[in-house]
């Protein structure tokens, strides 16, 4: 793999171990949505991956709403 | 593993229950959406942080996976209601080849597309860029254009630096033949010494991206919208003609 990048390597891979992270990319709604799944096992939203415009006027998918 | 089948089951329940929330509006208002209306026919693809390739990076990255665009970008060239794609890039750059792919789907593409540049377009944000049919750059972004260089493990064969160098002839190829820059001057932008702090290459703003050829105009969202519709009614022209 080459990384065509003005960052330094270091910046993109740091040297201590990530935290562990619940992130994944579920479909909700037929909608790809990018969450983070909390404690309580309820999903938050971070991110709506659409290329619709009109998505992302809609608070559901708003980032920082949790799904039901 | 049952349990996370459940949790990752339960956002498709509720599917059927904003279904028949929908179906309650239609009974109480007596009407539906109509069509097309609340549909966009310019699409948007936001192409942020790290292009992300074929090692997942680190979590504190934030990254734009080619993995997810890609079958994006085909249901737009398929999806007869949508005429039109944006792309809006903000990135650092990432993997060599996730950003060439992304490139040459963009510029395959039988809809019209316009990119801007926005904040950054750097290393390989600027073949994705150029791919559009029409490319625009904000006066304050900028675009850093510096050599190839290997990550991770090298080994120091000559072949590895040939190896490196065709790598990077793909790269300027690409962006020579989808911009009216001259090869001379991009590879003049890419070695320039002095221009950057730690690094060889040159740090393209604005106005002087498209002085050097390498960006069509400079403009924000408007001059974008205006652009694209520009583009759709000309395509739309031209099918005419063949019909007649």
């Amino acid at each position: 793999m080459i990384l065509y990048t003005p960052l330094a390597e270091t910046d993109i891979f740091p040297n201590e171990a990530g935290e562990n992270v619940n992130r994944e990319c579920v479909s909700y709604n037929g909608k790809q949505v990018y969450v983070e799944r909390n404690n309580d096992g309820t999903y938050q939203v971070l991110q709506l991956l659409s290329t619709d415009p009109q998505d992302f006027l809609d608070s559901t998918y708003a980032p920082g709403t949790i799904l039901k | 593993m049952d349990k996370d089948m459940e949790k990752k089951a339960q956002p498709q329940e509720d599917q059927s229950s904003s279904s028949s929330s929908l179906v309650q509006k239609i009974q109480s208002l007596g009407q539906t959406n109509v069509p097309q209306a609340p549909d966009s026919n310019i699409h948007v693809l936001s192409i942020v942080g790290q292009i992300e390739g074929h090692i997942q990076l680190p979590p504190q990255n934030k990254t734009t996976k080619y993995e997810h665009l890609l079958p994006q970008l085909i249901a737009i060239e398929q999806n007869p209601k949508i005429e039109g794609l944006i792309i809006l890039l903000n990135t650092v750059g990432g993997d060599v080849e996730a950003g060439l792919a992304l490139s040459e789907m963009i510029s395959s593409m039988s809809k019209p597309t316009v990119s801007i540049v926005l904040g950054g377009g750097h290393s390989i944000g600027v073949p994705i860029a150029t791919s559009a049919n029409y490319s625009f750059i904000v006066p304050t972004a900028t675009m850093t254009i510096h050599p190839v260089r290997l990550t991770g493990l090298v080994i120091g064969v000559p072949q590895t630096f040939e190896y490196l160098d065709k790598m990077q002839d793909r790269v300027i190829n690409f962006v020579v033949s989808h911009s009216n820059i001259k090869e001379e001057k991009f590879k003049d932008l890419m070695f320039a010494k002095g221009n950057l702090t730690r690094d060889i290459g040159t740090n393209v703003v604005g106005n002087d991206a498209v002085d050097y050829g390498l960006i069509d105009a400079v403009g924000g969202v408007k001059d974008a919208m205006e652009k694209i519709n520009e583009l759709i009614e000309n395509t739309k022209g031209s099918q005419q003609e063949v019909i007649q």
